[in-house]
């Protein structure tokens, strides 16, 4: 025992240590940057690039870090390459962990929910913006685990070095052994010391997964998560947060939705909205688009023109193309021929109708200004109600925090959720999701807003706060929209035309009331028929 | 490149009958006794050492790198009273070398299968570390040789295997050895051998340091561990209830000085400075001080590839 106690506090062996931390530093932080790199080509569009990460991990990961060792520090030097033992070693261990990074990255990355990316890339994010703002704060959280058991890993694996020659812990107890014969009490002392070691990387990870923990509602202090730049939480009101959540049933909106105008326009004000709209400039020209997924098509030859001001509704059962239609109009989806504009531009081709490159699609979607809101709200889950608005304007539009903050405060006023302004997705009923992902849509102020099927992914009793706001906008605001519904009574409300989709064709369209109350195509009929049996219109007059 | 044979090389191979029981003592006294007394070694003739760095300036007022396997009592391990140095016969011997061409060494410790890998790749520039030269590893290093081999036989208390030699009775029983010793292929060749005499083999476990090689008798893993008689005694002196010697055989090799291949000056440079510091009797006084047995005492030579 005191042997064992004399070996432990021996500062020879302590000294050890100091190299076993450089050389797992150097492992982790060289693992991490080649990981980086890595990852980001297996991500990459460009095949080749994703073939030669490829062809790295399956090397890497395929051999033992001890040869990778001693093909470092003995072999490299045949081709000019003389590093020193422990950057050898460090070399080696970063060639070794990088490829196992990169998966945990990729995992991390792949990991975000798609719909999040959908919605920035509708909002105008470049690639990077998306990836920097959306993707890695989120995918951060979820790597820590991960990476704190890669960190582990790498201390235990710095013991290899001692094959290089590295004065590590492990060569040290080795040599002490050698000459001193005391192999037990050596051998349990270096041992304690990794375990301190590995201890107090799993203290580090839970520190920090604390730190980055959103739902943390409490201290006075500013936290890291506050200072990463893509986050700025109000701390006045986090304490209510937790509190606060959809079980608030929310009575500022229902009073605030309660001052709407009646719910429908009437008969002479639809004539003179059709009559104006039709003088007006065209905002949304889809010619024989077409598009087929493998053997199945999904547009066939589709025509669709949609004035500045108008309301569309599209409507039709599921399948029908709706979707994968709006997913076209802002080049979200490609498509196989015909053409698509927006504004009198062909959204996403240059002028000699070449495809553009997604960043420079990207800047385009933000300057045509197409906004969407998505059946699943996709709003961006670590970001707060005000910043998922504010946000993507001082990123894609670059306005000023100031700015941005305001404007975020004016919309969330008009959807009804100034209260709610720090609450995290998570804490908001789906009503308030996308009530606060329409005001998202709308922040930049765009031209067309497409809405997909904005209320079907609702409880029945949260439908109608959404469509109030949907129904405001276009009476108040006279915005151009579309909007892919299954709510008849609502699209009768709001549209000022109804085109009915089946089998990816427009098979009957013209004004919403006439259509939706005398439809001449048997299919619309039958549709119109079937969706009525469970909502009968009422409120039309 | 310039190769000499000298018929010397293979000389000296022969001599099996030593007083062991002499050797009894061994390194571990040794250890003891270095940090106690002063180097005593005397510097090699000043004069002569003039005249080498004058005709070998290359290496004057340079520091080297000296890779060791510094597991083996008596000719390197570190310090176990200052863990930060090196101690044993082979570091005070090249110390010596180095202070009559003008250089200093530094250690870098690797395996002992590392040993000429990490010479051949640069990342040292000398080996002194009780290595047999033998033909195979003089095609990756030219060897100058200083000194005769004698291995002893390791065994259990009571030696329950009857083991006494690299021979039959080690038929059926597990040798423990370091990768890369020259003690692997004798025992290798032993097994066609047992097969025809209708007895089973003797397998060979493989470890990494001389320390692994002891604790794999001392757990009743291995029957034997044959090498270095010098580190067998220390093996002895430390488990005295545990180990004992079993008896010593004579293995036909020298122990060399690996230097680069590539480097015919820098072999000529260390060949005519060992000479020197035999000359002065440094060599012998070394051997006593280490507790080494002065018969392992060799006039040098050089043995290369071809």
């Amino acid at each position: 025992m005191s042997l064992f106690l004399h070996y432990l506090s021996m500062p020879y062996l302590l000294e050890g240590i100091e190299l076993t931390l450089e050389v797992t530093a150097l492992g982790l932080g060289g693992g991490l940057i080649l990981g980086l790199i890595l990852a980001g080509m297996q991500l990459s569009r460009f095949w080749l690039l994703a073939a030669i990460a490829r062809a790295y991990t399956v090397i890497f990961r395929g051999t033992p870090l001890i040869l990778q060792m001693v093909f470092a520090y003995d072999a490299l030097p045949h081709i000019g390459i003389k590093l020193p033992a422990v950057l050898a070693a460090g070399l080696a261990l970063a060639c070794n962990e990088a490829p196992f990074i990169a998966e945990m990255l990729r995992a991390g990355v792949l990991g975000v929910d798609r719909g999040q990316v959908t919605a920035g890339q509708a909002l105008g994010m470049t690639p990077r913006i998306l990836m920097w703002r959306v993707i890695a704060p989120q995918a951060i959280r979820t790597m820590i685990p991960a990476f704190g058991n890669e960190a582990v890993s790498a201390l235990k694996n710095s013991s290899l070095a001692s094959v290089v020659a590295v004065q590590e812990l492990t060569l040290r107890s080795t040599q002490l052994a050698s000459s001193t014969f005391d192999f037990f009490s050596i051998f349990f002392a270096s041992g304690l010391l990794y375990l301190v070691l590995t201890f107090a990387i799993s203290v580090i990870q839970l520190f920090v997964e604390w730190l980055l923990d959103l739902d943390r509602a409490q201290g006075r202090e500013r936290k890291l998560a506050d200072y990463l730049p893509w986050r700025r939480v109000d701390l006045a009101t986090r304490l209510e947060l937790a509190e606060a959540t959809a079980a608030d049933p929310e009575p500022v909106a229902a009073e605030q939705l309660a001052e709407t105008p009646p719910l429908a326009l009437t008969r002479e004000e639809r004539t003179r909205r059709a009559a104006t709209i039709a003088r007006n400039n065209i905002a949304v020209e889809a010619k024989d688009l077409t598009k087929r997924y493998g053997a199945q098509k999904v547009l066939g030859g589709l025509d669709l023109t949609v004035r500045v001001g108008e309301v569309v509704a599209l409507l039709g059962p599921s399948g029908s193309g709706k979707s994968t239609l709006l997913r076209c109009i802002n080049h979200l989806e490609s498509w196989d021929a015909g053409t698509v504009r927006v504004g009198g531009r062909r959204l996403g081709f240059d002028d000699d109708g070449k495809l553009l490159s997604p960043r420079a699609m990207a800047n385009e979607r933000a300057t045509v200004g197409v906004g969407m809101v998505f059946q699943q709200f996709n709003l961006f889950a670590h970001l707060s109600a005000r910043e998922n608005i504010a946000g993507p304007l001082r990123w894609v539009h670059g306005m000023t925090r100031i700015d941005a903050d305001r404007r975020a405060a004016e919309l969330l006023e008009r959807v009804g959720l100034t209260h709610r302004a720090d609450a995290l997705p998570r804490h908001l009923s789906g009503g308030q999701q996308q009530r606060v992902a329409i005001a998202r849509a709308l922040a930049p102020n765009p031209s067309v807003l497409l809405l997909d099927e904005p209320t079907s992914a609702l409880d029945p009793e949260l439908v109608n706060e959404v469509l109030e706001v949907i129904r405001r906008l276009a009476i108040d605001d006279g915005l151009t929209m579309i909007i892919s519904t299954h709510q008849i009574r609502f699209a009768d409300e709001v549209a000022d035309r109804v085109a009915f989709l089946s089998g990816g064709v427009i098979i009957e369209e013209g004004p919403a009331h006439e259509v939706l109350t005398n439809p001449r195509n048997p299919l619309t009929a039958r549709f119109l028929s079937v969706m009525e049996a469970d909502k009968i219109p009422e409120a039309v007059r | 490149m310039e190769t000499r044979v000298l018929p010397q090389a293979r000389r000296g191979i022969a001599r099996a009958s030593q007083p062991w029981r002499r050797l009894a003592l061994g390194a571990a006294i040794a250890i003891g006794l270095v940090a106690a007394a002063p180097l005593s070694a005397q510097a090699a003739a000043p004069a002569a050492c003039a005249a080498l760095q004058a005709k070998y300036p290359d290496w004057k007022g340079k520091t080297l790198v000296n890779a060791i396997n510094p597991h083996t009592p008596g000719y390197e391990t570190i310090d176990p009273k200052d863990p930060s140095k090196y101690i044993g016969f082979d570091i005070d011997l090249g110390e010596a070398i180095g202070e009559c061409l003008g250089f200093k060494l530094t250690y870098k410790p690797v395996t002992f299968a590392a040993l000429l890998t990490t010479l051949a790749a640069g990342q040292a520039d000398i080996v002194i570390s009780d290595i047999y030269a033998t033909k195979e590893r003089a095609k990756a290093a030219d060897f100058i040789t200083y000194s005769k081999v004698f291995d002893g036989v390791l065994v259990a208390k009571g030696n329950p295997k009857g083991i006494n030699g690299i021979n039959m009775s080690m038929c059926g029983a597990a040798a423990a050895e370091n990768t890369g010793y020259v003690e692997v292929p004798l025992i290798q060749a032993l097994m066609p051998e047992c097969k025809k005499a209708g007895k089973p083999e003797p397998t060979v476990q493989l470890y990494d340091n001389n320390a692994n090689c002891i604790q794999a008798i001392l757990a009743g893993r291995a029957d034997t561990y044959v090498n270095d008689v010098n580190t067998v005694d220390s093996a002895v002196k430390a488990y005295p209830d545990k180990l004992e010697k079993a008896i010593a055989v004579t293995i036909p090799y020298s122990v060399g000085i690996a230097v680069p291949k590539d480097k015919p000056k820098f072999r000529d440079a260390v060949l005519a400075a060992l000479i020197e510091v035999q000359k002065a009797g440094t060599h012998m006084e070394l051997l006593k001080k280490h507790g080494l047995d002065v018969n392992n005492f060799k006039e040098p030579d050089i043995l290369t590839a071809d």
